[in-house]
């Protein structure tokens, strides 16, 4: 790896037809980050996480993680990361143990890895004597939990969460929350999208808003609240300012009527 | 009963089976096909009801004997065809419910909207009358009103059509009862079975899809489906206790003029249609919200699975969508109707000759043994193929997101099909070979050719799967798009005429001996087979990687 930036992006667009989803987008994420990519519905987070996937390929720009260029070799990239999208839908025929099998196949683990691994990640979420069972039967929280292990299990350099503490009981999202602070330590990058700000702004270095596809601002706590001009406010007040969606007395006593 | 909640529940209902797939991922409604069914059942019925008056008026004009004669044999038709309606309706509502994807019923908004299990179970009984059960009633309809006419038996005509409906709504009220029972006693026999629960379902499934297609051909097929109105028409008399026969003997009083018996057997109709709908409600508020307990697959120690498929070649990445797929195809119900793809190809010809009382001519066992040797192979690779990707569903995501390279997806897919196809064949043929005596080259071309189709149009079809793959997955799996799953079918058609084409003069010859003498070669007719079906096979491969790559790039869910 020849950068020092874990993800680049470059002048990267995207566009649906007539939506321009992602646009004139450059931003750096260091190694070893924890990076909140934060906006409001339709704002292009996605889109964007897509692309570092190989998902997505971008109209313009480039996009490079941990030194490759994603649309030169996406299944490279795709082995240094670990993903766990909003809502994950898992193979519900399967049995959690055979689900994290399969991933740990596919991403080419050793079976006497594989089986550490797994059984640690097992105990440690609570999952233990339900892991035989076809995931249909589990509850939106072990289908989650299940989610992050097959996300973590191979040891990922970049782990891309969308709403990773989703469904968590408080446990588990602390467990969660402490593990990729020790991965951050072991110079695991790490980006969240969230709609949970307070969780954004305990977990994250630095947060970039996103809003109509357009990078909107970029920096720590510090720098967004200079930014946004409210030196004392958190995330939740600094993000619905930048965004122009600080409106919302009017729109609660517009629904009180 | 608040009705409206009804109509919009089937609506509902209904919209979420038409919605078809539109460009990039967004999600429109077609309206030509909402109705295209109903409309196209009419035009056929009334060409069908004005062809067989042209023939009628032509053959029996000014003759009384046969016009009597024609007008006793229609009776005869009106009489069966609630019955049959009944059978049909049974058959096409019991499936739709089998393929339905396996989400969590209380998901669906009647459990947590205001409405009651009175409107929610008559919403689905009518929402699943819909379709083919109505589309079947329009044709019928229209052809016998139109013939009526000319026979001068319009009230029975309009008679039968209004039993029909019936029928069609008490096949569609069985499934109901049917669909809540399922779930509540296959959950307390998965329960009991404990492990052994996945394998209890996939034979379970399998045992059910052969006794009811043995039962449906039975009475469906050929000159059995001859068979069968005739016995109902004369013999539904004889078992009158039953049921399902009580719309026909309605319309049987009716139409012989006995008024009170008439009344007497539509009540009872009636009576047991609302005890059939009612039964459905009670099962519904019992048991429509009922969880069907979770299947332990296996207890104790993990042990990762090492080897086998390694060993022969395939990376751990192929090896591991390989044995997915194989989990996918014992477990989930909907998938495990590929397996009965053969299982019927089997038993068509094996019904036709139980119906059969005399020596068929040479043609019909030619066409029977196509059916039985060449059916299964092309039928059930098309349909595998073109369902491997889509079947996927909403988890597609986790191929996306993982190191899966196009050629690793497209060589575990095709494998797949070819192990299915190559291991379910061998008993198709032995079954052929066993009823049909064929002679040595026969027997090796009936052997062969099988397996070049597999190969030929199991690359054609998971091409074709790859670029239509649909993954939907409410209210059923849709695996692949209308147009792809038509392209595909064109496709594999073309691909199989030329695959059998060196066979053609052989065939002919049969029929007009000495015609082609100098080109029958049997063994040199298998080998041009072959090549053409390697040729084909391998073009098609690597269109099916090209497709990978691209659907692999487009992360469309």
């Amino acid at each position: 790896m020849n950068s020092a930036y874990a993800v680049e992006l470059k002048g990267v667009v995207k566009r649906y037809n007539e939506i321009l989803a992602v646009n004139q987008v450059d931003l750096n994420i260091n190694t070893g980050e924890i990076f909140g990519l934060l906006g409001p519905n339709g704002s292009g987070k996605s889109t964007t996480m897509k692309m570092l996937l190989g998902l997505v390929k971008p109209d313009a720009g480039v996009v490079t993680v941990l030194g490759t260029d994603v649309q030169r070799d996406p299944v490279a990239v795709k082995q240094m990361i670990g993903y766990v999208p909003e809502a994950p839908r898992l193979y519900e025929f399967l049995t959690g143990i055979e689900y994290l099998d399969f991933v740990g196949d596919v991403y080419g683990m050793q079976a006497a890895e594989k089986k550490s691994r797994i059984n640690e990640y097992l105990k440690a979420l609570q999952l233990e004597g339900r892991e035989g069972d076809m995931i249909t039967s589990y509850s939106e929280g072990m289908k989650q939990k299940i989610a992050l292990i097959a996300a973590f299990l191979h040891r990922p350099k970049l782990l891309i969460m969308d709403e990773p503490l989703n469904a968590l009981d408080p446990r588990s999202a602390r467990i969660v929350k402490d593990f990729l602070q020790e991965l951050k330590a072991q110079g695991v990058t790490t980006i969240i999208s969230t709609h949970v700000l307070e969780i954004a702004q305990a977990m994250c270095d630095r947060v970039g808003i996103m809003y109509r596809g357009e990078l909107l601002a970029l920096g720590n706590m510090s720098e967004l609240r200079q930014m946004a001009k409210l030196p004392d406010s958190g995330l939740e007040d600094i993000f619905l300012k930048l965004t122009g969606t600080g409106d919302i007395r009017a729109v609660v006593e517009e629904l009180l009527k | 009963m608040n009705w409206k909640n009804v109509l919009r529940l089937m609506r509902v209902d209904r919209k979420s089976g038409r919605l078809l797939r539109g460009k990039l991922t967004k999600y429109r409604e077609n309206k030509f096909f909402a109705y295209w069914a109903y409309w196209v059942a009419l035009a056929i019925g009334l060409a069908v009801g004005v062809l067989v008056s042209w023939v009628y008026t032509s053959i029996s004009a000014g003759d009384s004997t046969l016009q009597a004669q024609f007008q006793v044999g229609a009776l005869s038709l009106f009489l069966s065809l609630p019955t049959l309606v009944l059978i049909l309706s049974l058959v096409f509502t019991m499936m739709q419910q089998i393929q339905r994807s396996g989400v969590k019923s209380s998901s669906q908004v009647p459990y947590w909207l205001p409405i009651t299990w009175q409107e929610h179970a008559l919403a689905s009984i009518l929402a699943s009358l819909l379709g083919f059960p109505l589309a079947s009633i329009v044709f019928i309809g229209s052809a016998i009103i139109v013939f009526s006419i000319f026979i001068g038996q319009v009230f029975a005509a309009v008679l039968t059509v209004l039993a029909a409906f019936a029928a069609a709504f008490m096949a569609s009220a069985i499934t109901e009862v049917f669909r809540i029972l399922q779930v509540r006693f296959i959950g307390a026999v998965y329960k009991s079975t404990g492990r052994a629960a996945v394998w209890v379902r996939f034979a379970g499934s399998l045992l059910f899809f052969i006794v009811f297609y043995a039962g449906y051909f039975y009475v469906t097929y050929g000159a059995g489906a001859l068979t069968f109105i005739q016995t109902i028409a004369s013999a539904q008399s004889t078992v009158w206790f039953i049921p399902f026969v009580w719309l026909g003997m309605t319309l049987f009083y009716f139409t012989s003029g006995v008024l009170l018996e008439g009344l007497a057997f539509l009540a009872l109709s009636l009576c047991f249609i609302a005890g059939l709908f009612f039964l459905a409600v009670e099962l519904n508020r019992r048991f429509g919200l009922y969880e069907p307990p979770a299947i332990t697959v296996s207890r104790g120690v993990y042990v990762p699975k090492t080897g086998f498929l390694g060993r022969i070649g395939f990376s751990a990445v192929e090896a591991a969508l390989l044995r997915k797929d194989f989990r996918a195809y014992t477990r989930r119900r909907e998938l495990m109707t590929i397996f009965i793809v053969p299982i019927a190809m089997v038993m068509v010809p094996i019904m036709q000759s139980l119906n059969m009382a005399n020596e068929p001519p040479l043609g019909y066992i030619l066409s029977m043994e196509a059916t039985i040797f060449l059916l299964p192979a092309f039928v059930l690779v098309l349909s595998l193929g073109s369902f491997i990707i889509g079947e996927e569903g909403q988890a597609v995501w986790r191929i996306y997101a993982s190191p899966i390279s196009p050629k690793n997806l497209v060589k575990s897919k095709y494998f797949f099909i070819l192990f299915f196809a190559l291991v379910v064949l061998p008993i198709t043929i032995l079954v052929g070979i066993v009823m049909y005596h064929p002679s040595l080259p026969a027997t090796i071309t009936a052997v062969l050719v099988p397996i070049f189709l597999v190969f030929a149009l199991g690359a054609i079809s998971l091409s074709n799967g790859i670029k239509g793959a649909d993954f939907t997955e409410v209210p059923r799996p849709r695996m692949i798009r209308v147009k792809w799953s038509m392209i595909n079918l064109i496709f594999c058609s073309l691909a199989a005429l030329a695959v059998l084409a060196p066979f053609v003069p052989y065939v002919l010859s049969i029929f007009v001996p000495g015609l082609f003498a100098a080109f029958i070669d049997p063994y040199l007719a298998i080998a041009v087979s072959g090549v053409v079906a390697a040729v084909i096979t391998a073009v098609f491969y690597r269109v099916a990687v090209k497709n990978a790559e691209e659907l692999l790039s487009k992360a469309e869910v």
